[in-house]
């Protein structure tokens, strides 16, 4: 499969890139490790006319850690994440989703955290290539007004299967974006549109290049998710938690995040579920299945059926991998009470 | 059409090649320089017949944009071999029964180097998920398995390769 034409870009600086960014706006695509962006425009879903490559942005890979935050660079490399001891000692969750990304040799060194993220809402309907789209329809990601995964919609149902955004929900992270304007940081919690079209608020212009996640003492965290190959997929539903102890009292919580993914046009903050935790024991095993059973409740009438598995049997394992999610958490605050 | 100038350290012989900026590494190698020993399989990186390593690291040709790998060392699958004589995983493979299409092979053999270059006698577990990248659809898993198993382990003797656990490399 041949890719577009297009040009290309590889500038030296950051405000090099905002620079060709702010210029080109929507004609501009960012390369990054291009396992996402470059599949895409093989199948001419996305045909930029510019690409402005950030291979000479090394200073935007890195890991650090101050006492309140670990922050990443977003060009950071999916191996560097999984690799990181930072990472597993103050972000397990996120370490165990880019362990989940695609596969040693499509993400690993090539694909970037921030790249992950990023990536676009996936839908078995519409991530298809140009032959298969032209025998039918276009859908309203495609610029039509049809949606095949759910009847009727006038929207698009797209869904959001980024491991890495679920996990790093879950911990509650910060995105940093520049502009050749300036900066702003944003919670990703209030980083998605809920437009399956344009799934991330975020300007043309606009350059994702930290992740700050806020370092919580004590805290811990789990993400769990299910796919049909262990490898190479996309998840079909995912979880990502985070608990953290009453300092008090080290066997009761005092605070959760519950996040669904792979359920919706973005990852799922279930507040409420995630509230009737607060002041449970971390064995307390009636309120954990209770807050499976409540996540899955929630979280399924978010979903349309195009990732493959049936729609039921996602929604039902909503409960599972919240639940098993949870129970992981719980063994890992035991172990650290214990130690 | 934009062409730009690049240099590659192909198989350690250093090439300038002008390159169109939408041509990916896949396309240089196989048309540009006629390595058409890494396959085109699916072209958007799901089959890993493509991979090369890129520094040492395993990546997908067809992924990769030319202009991305500029500067940089590639190693095909042309590269394994020192003259007629084949490296110890590629004639484990030989010996396992690991090739029957062979389509995969060269992506197998790649994903198998990286893992014993940087970890030379890794457990089956981490060697299944250094080649999960990889798919073969002539379900020869189990004896791939075994080949890289056994060039890892040369000493293990290979009665060993076919019993132990190869029942679970299915995927």
């Amino acid at each position: 499969m041949r890719l577009p034409q297009f040009t290309y870009h590889s500038p030296d600086t950051l405000e090099g890139v905002l620079a060709l960014l702010d210029e080109h706006r929507d004609n501009a695509g960012v390369l990054a490790g291009g396992t996402d962006l470059l599949v895409r425009m093989k199948h001419r879903l996305a045909v930029p006319k510019v690409l402005v490559s950030l291979k000479h942005l090394d200073t935007l890979s890195y890991i650090k850690e101050t006492s309140e935050m670990v922050s990443i660079g977003a060009k950071t490399p999916i191996i560097d994440v999984i690799r990181s001891n930072r990472v597993q000692q103050q972000a397990p969750a996120l370490g165990q989703a880019c362990e989940r990304i695609g596969a040693v040799s499509i993400q690993h060194f090539r694909g970037t955290i921030g790249g992950n993220i990023l990536q676009d809402n996936r839908c078995i309907h519409y991530n298809q290539s140009q032959f298969h789209r032209t025998g039918r329809q276009p859908c309203h990601k495609d610029g039509g007004k049809i949606c095949y995964a759910r009847e009727e919609a006038d929207r698009c149902n797209s869904t959001c299967q980024s491991d890495g955004a679920a996990a790093l929900m879950a911990l509650g992270a910060q995105l940093n974006l520049c502009s050749s304007k300036g900066e702003r940081q944003v919670s990703l919690d209030a980083f998605y549109t809920t437009d399956g079209i344009h799934p991330f608020d975020m300007q043309p212009d606009e350059l994702l290049t930290r992740i700050d996640i806020p370092i919580v003492p004590g805290a811990v965290s789990v993400y769990q998710r299910l796919s049909f190959r262990s490898a190479i997929d996309y998840p079909i539903v995912c979880a990502g938690v985070r608990l953290v102890p009453d300092p008090d009292d080290a066997g009761c919580i005092k605070s959760a995040r519950i996040v669904v993914g792979a359920m919706g046009r973005s990852p799922l903050f279930l507040a409420k579920v995630s509230q009737s935790l607060a002041g449970k024991r971390f064995d307390d095993i009636a309120a954990v299945a209770q807050a499976g059973k409540d996540a899955m409740n929630t979280a399924a009438a978010f979903a349309a059926h195009n990732a493959g598995a049936a729609l039921p049997y996602r929604q039902a394992m909503v409960e599972t991998m919240v639940i098993r999610a949870l129970e992981l958490a719980a063994a890992q605050a035991s172990m650290k009470i214990a130690r | 059409m934009q062409t730009i100038d690049i240099t590659l350290t192909v198989n350690d012989q250093q090439q300038t090649l002008p390159v169109k900026s939408n041509d990916t590494l896949l396309e240089v190698i196989r048309d540009y320089l006629d390595l058409t020993g890494s396959k085109e399989g699916c072209g958007e990186g799901v089959c890993g017949s493509c991979t090369v390593l890129l520094d040492g690291h395993p990546v997908r040709a067809c992924l990769t944009l030319a202009l991305e790998a500029d500067g940089c060392a590639v190693t095909t699958v042309e590269g394994l071999a020192d003259e007629d004589t084949l490296s110890p995983l590629q004639q484990s493979f030989i010996d396992h029964g690991a090739v029957q299409c062979g389509f995969c092979t060269p992506g197998m053999l790649i994903s198998a180097k990286a893992l014993l270059d940087e970890n030379p006698s890794p457990d089956r577990q981490k060697l299944r998920q250094a080649l999960s990248g990889n798919i073969c659809r002539c379900t020869g898993y189990a004896k791939i398995v075994d080949a890289v198993a056994h060039a890892a382990r040369p000493e293990s003797g290979c009665p060993d390769c076919h019993t132990k656990d190869s029942g679970g490399d299915h995927d």
